[in-house]
């Protein structure tokens, strides 16, 4: 049973990848046995990547490319291919920014436009990319996209919960759409998990702050995104696909006031 | 052995209720399979038995430790007092799977008292008491603990026939939900696996009904699941380091069959 959690002869993609989650995420993958591509904008970032995979006996390579254009995704699948002779396994998990901050009546088309291409339509290059080589290599696989808790609810930053709303049912409509070619689709889903260990006491006190408003009592950590990277990219996962998981701390499983409120009525 | 630590659950001590049933079974042996010893309970004491005898042999012969007990999911006095006992005789506690499974095809005015209690007795009350002196032991113990409750994707949607059964799985699912809120500030995670068609479930999916055939093309997938692809997800599930910040979650194993939730 504990073989179908290995990656062991996988090839897997990683797209935003040079930190953060994605580099949590890659860092495990390759853990498992995978060998692991990470692909992002900055090849420096990339290097430090794919340095520390080497380093702990793992085999790495580095794409640099621009996830919001769709020529490079495909460039960058290629890449992968040349590198492993094949591709098992991909996480688009490209994105980032806020947006612009603006009354919602206000909000400027071209802010919308910028958030939904770093968003929502570079994830949808990757995985159109991806699908294709899983397709042509006749085995299928699995396709990871990454989209953020803040999708679930209302939000004044409203353009990239938007995007990542529209993540969520990039999944699910792929699990439908690439089921018949066996390629499995998954949605990760993280809530306020930081991208990085604390830079000095200053950080780490206002983290712990926030993390006293979540079920779990703290945020989560960069790491604990990689074993449900690796059970999605694995075997462990054979009879699932279209579903989103989330990660965090029990947030989004409440919600239905703030965290100190405990209703009391006895008989 | 699996490289990555993430999913090793050498040395722990789990507990696996309903585990003459396939999903229990199927996680019991996966526990041990990750390195647990396992303690199995079958909730009557009849053939139960003799299938949770089964689980165990197949445990022992991984080299695990395996106690076989019986337990009366329906009154939370038995399950508290079985599982105190439990916990005393295999030395500790860090996980435990429930996994009861009572299915009832029936209209809703053809459904009698009887059978509403008795179908929310097994699929719903088992879970509650369960849950209830798991963390109860977590607690007395000074540890953290997981908690995974089997249920069915009919706690999310309903069909015909299924209005007592998916009432009580769908008490599991929010069951899994408030209890997260109160737990996981004492590093008690609960989440739960809701099963889709799976091949075992003869009682709703039988081979010779085209209707019920149709239901399971009818997932993305397009084929039933199968026990082994449930007892992975139970093992990451009750994994400590795995998932710290996983808690109040249904996760469904059903090939995408409720992928539109």
């Amino acid at each position: 049973m504990l073989e179908r959690f290995d990656l062991d002869g996988k090839a897997v993609v990683v797209t935003g990848g040079g930190r953060g989650l994605g580099r949590g995420m890659a860092l495990a993958l390759a853990e498992a046995g995978a060998s692991v591509m990470v692909a992002a904008r900055t090849q420096e970032q990339l290097d430090r990547v794919a340095g520390e995979i080497r380093a702990a006996g793992g085999t790495a390579a580095t794409f640099a490319f621009d996830a919001t254009n769709p020529d490079q995704a495909g460039e960058m699948i290629g890449a992968a291919v040349r590198e492993f002779g094949k591709v098992d396994a991909v996480f688009a998990n490209a994105g980032g920014g806020g947006g612009a901050t603006a009354e919602f009546h206000e909000y400027p088309a071209d802010g919308f436009d910028a958030v939904l291409a770093t968003n929502l339509k570079s994830n949808f290059y990757t995985s159109r990319a991806a699908a294709a080589q899983m397709i042509k290599q006749g085995h299928g696989g699995v396709i990871v996209v990454t989209a953020s808790g803040t999708a679930m609810r209302g939000n004044r930053q409203f353009a990239y919960p938007t995007a990542k709303g529209g993540v969520i049912s990039l999944a699910k409509s792929m699990a439908v759409m690439l089921a018949g070619h066996d390629i499995r689709t998954h949605c990760i889903v993280p809530g306020f998990v930081s991208q990085a260990p604390p830079k000095d006491d200053q950080e780490r006190a206002f983290r712990e702050q926030r993390g006293k408003f979540l079920p779990a009592q703290r945020l989560g950590e960069w790491w604990e995104m990689g074993p449900l990277a690796i059970f999605l990219a694995s075997d462990a996962s054979s009879y699932m696909t279209g579903h989103s998981f989330v990660i965090d701390g029990g947030g989004l499983a409440g919600g239905l006031g703030p965290i100190a409120f405990r209703p009391r009525h006895e008989w | 052995m699996t490289k990555t630590r993430y999913f090793d659950l050498t040395g722990k001590k789990a507990l696996v209720i309903g585990a003459e049933m396939p999903a229990g079974a199927a996680i019991a042996r996966a526990y041990a399979e990750a390195g647990a010893d396992v303690a199995i309970c079958a909730l009557t004491a009849d053939e139960a038995v003799m299938r949770a005898r089964a689980v165990k042999r197949d445990i022992e012969a991984m080299g695990r430790t395996a106690a076989e007990y019986v337990m009366d999911v329906t009154l939370g006095k038995n399950v508290q007092v079985t599982m105190r006992q439990i916990v005393k005789e295999i030395g500790g506690l860090d996980m435990v799977a429930i996994a009861p499974d009572l299915f009832l095809g029936k209209p809703i005015e053809k459904t009698s008292d009887t059978e509403l209690q008795r179908v929310m007795q097994v699929n719903f009350n088992a879970h509650f008491f369960a849950v209830r002196h798991a963390a109860e032991e977590f607690r007395r113990l000074n540890q953290p603990g997981r908690i995974v409750c089997v249920t069915s994707v009919l706690g999310e949607r309903g069909l015909p026939n299924t209005v007592a059964y998916a009432a009580a799985h769908g008490a599991v699912h929010n069951l899994v939900r408030a209890a997260s809120q109160e737990l996981a500030g004492e590093r008690i995670m609960i989440n739960g696996i809701s099963l889709g068609w799976m091949d075992w479930m003869t009682d709703r999916i039988n081979p010779a009904d085209d209707e019920a055939q149709r239901a399971v093309r009818f997932t993305a997938m397009r084929r039933a699941g199968t026990a082994e692809e449930v007892g992975p997800l139970a093992v990451y599930l009750s994994s400590e380091v795995a998932t710290r910040y996983i808690t109040g979650q249904i996760f469904p194993v059903d090939g995408g069959l409720t992928q539109h939730l």
